[in-house]
């Protein structure tokens, strides 16, 4: 692979949740594991990326209801945001679907499910 | 390097205003450079702040245009953004431009309007400093970010609701006190908890309101700051970073970035966090000023909940923190926010802070974070 070749873009991250799948990078160097897109790694400074799938399965780390939203997601609200430690090791921010909002706690499992919006793909967490 | 010093203060009434952002900063400015005894013909670069205006006034070259009102069109100017951070980050700038031996005077600041525009709209604007593509969609906000923060810090350290109104009742109590604060009533404990959840846990009076106003400092060589009575030294002035995003942070229950900018700022000042007397801190929300206490090193890390309910940064308790209101009181007008919090610090070393005063004074921290806690500026200031 060429230098300046990265091993996952945004797009391609997005476009594979969008398909249900999430993908993170394993430095080749030192393990870490992280969410793309990334030049070095952060640990070791190194540039020697494989793309690793995620299982989409974790617990909730933190969340929140966000009941006073931006303008364009105002007939949303009140929904749940939250930040998911994956089983991996890594964690990522999405929206809480298919859950009530009064059962939701830190330590909860949860499993990726994505959200398509007028063609835009965000990441969403329902019931394990 | 060269000495540096605040030799004079300015700050609008925090609030609504009728006036663009510039005028605002135009204000300040002019009390700054009265305060500091200096014409405008003595300043030799601008250092600026501003952080929406692309999205409220639809306006740019903010730097230049806050210059021109002011009436120094022709000195050097920068426009700083950090988001929240930004008159500090530019402040540290301005302070590395004078100890280098570049200029005698320069002058900082900044300034920012957003009640012009509905809160939804400017929700989303301050939405902007969370990232476009992961964070913005979902529908994160920045109440939501502090949410996830005291989400964390309530499952790790038992931090509680209660705890947390403790701080927005000890900031209205200060901002009561301050002549320039946007909110000068005192509230109460139940007032707090009763208020209506914005982004659980926090509710509207864990939030700090969205503000109209500017702030401006005029700092001066050591040369010029001996030929004045009431120069404050700069100590020290340092920067921070962290992971942009909230997925990449370790432990949302930390700020890493205010720990690494004030143990550089105490390295750079030769001093601690027990040398301090007063501290001025970024407060965007009551969890905020919580971490950033344990983070300042002014308590042990879980601690900071107690410490509010304690009194202990109370005005009159073992550290004052935010006489002036801090950002829940005083206002948050994002891009003067830094140079308010030190126009508060160097006023009260000056003993000059009236009936919130914190009795002989002699060190004075400011903290500013920006950003989702991506972005942190700590400084320190001394008299003789």
């Amino acid at each position: 692979m060429a230098a300046t070749e990265p091993v996952i873009t945004l797009k391609n991250f997005f476009e594979r949740a969008r398909e249900g799948a999430l993908t993170a990078v394993r430095c080749g160097k030192c393990s870490a594991l992280a969410i793309p897109p990334k030049e070095f790694c952060e640990s070791c400074h190194q540039r020697a990326w494989e793309p690793v799938a995620l299982s989409g399965q974790g617990t909730i780390a933190s969340y929140t209801i966000i009941r006073v939203a931006p303008a364009r997601h105002a007939a949303e609200a009140p929904y749940a945001v939250a930040v998911v430690q994956l089983k991996e090791g890594v964690s990522l921010l999405g929206r809480i679907v298919d859950l009530p909002l009064d059962k939701l706690q830190v330590g909860l499992p949860v499993k990726f499910r994505p959200l398509v919006v007028n063609s835009q793909t965000a990441l969403g967490f329902g019931p394990a | 390097m060269r000495r540096v010093a605040v030799i004079g203060v300015g700050v609008t009434k925090f609030g609504k205003h009728d006036r663009t952002s510039a005028e605002l900063f135009a204000e300040a400015a002019r009390d700054a450079l009265a305060d500091a005894e200096l014409p405008p013909s003595a300043v030799q670069a601008l250092y600026y702040g501003n952080v929406v205006g692309g999205e409220t006034e639809k306006q740019l070259h903010t730097g230049p245009q806050a210059a021109s009102v002011l009436g120094i069109p022709t000195v050097p100017t920068t426009r700083f953004e950090t988001a929240c951070a930004s008159s500090h980050a530019a402040f540290r700038h301005a302070v590395m431009e004078l100890a280098a031996g570049v200029s005698e005077v320069v002058l900082v600041g900044g300034a920012e309007r957003v009640l012009n525009v509905p809160t939804a709209e400017a929700t989303e604007y301050f939405a902007y400093a969370s990232d476009a593509v992961w964070e913005q969609p979902v529908g994160l906000t920045f109440p939501g970010v502090f949410a996830l923060i005291a989400r964390a810090h309530m499952a790790k350290h038992g931090t509680t609701e209660e705890q947390m109104a403790h701080v927005a009742v000890k900031n209205h109590r200060h901002g009561a006190l301050n002549p320039k604060a946007q909110f000068q009533k005192e509230i109460t404990l139940e007032q707090v908890l009763r208020s209506a959840y914005v982004a659980d846990p926090l509710k509207l009076y864990d939030c700090c309101p969205f503000t109209d106003g500017g702030a401006a400092v005029v700092l001066a060589s050591e040369e010029i700051a001996r030929q004045r009575r009431r120069g404050i030294w700069v100590l020290g002035s340092a920067a921070a970073s962290d992971s942009m995003l909230m997925h990449d942070k370790r432990d949302l229950a930390r700020v890493p970035a205010t720990e690494r900018a004030a143990a550089a700022a105490y390295r750079q000042a030769g001093l601690g966090p027990e040398d301090v007397d007063v501290v001025e801190l970024h407060d965007c929300f009551t969890i905020a000023e919580i971490v950033a206490t344990e983070g300042l090193g002014l308590f042990e890390p879980g601690t900071g909940g107690l410490a509010a309910e304690k009194g202990w940064t109370s005005l009159g308790g073992k550290i004052p923190v935010n006489t002036s209101g801090g950002l829940k009181a005083k206002g948050h007008p994002i891009g003067a926010t830094g140079a308010a919090q030190i126009v508060e610090v160097v006023t009260q070393l000056r003993g000059e802070a009236g009936p919130r005063q914190v009795e002989g004074a002699r060190i004075g921290l400011t903290h500013t974070l920006g950003g989702n806690t991506a972005t942190v500026l700590v400084s320190l200031f001394g008299r003789d």
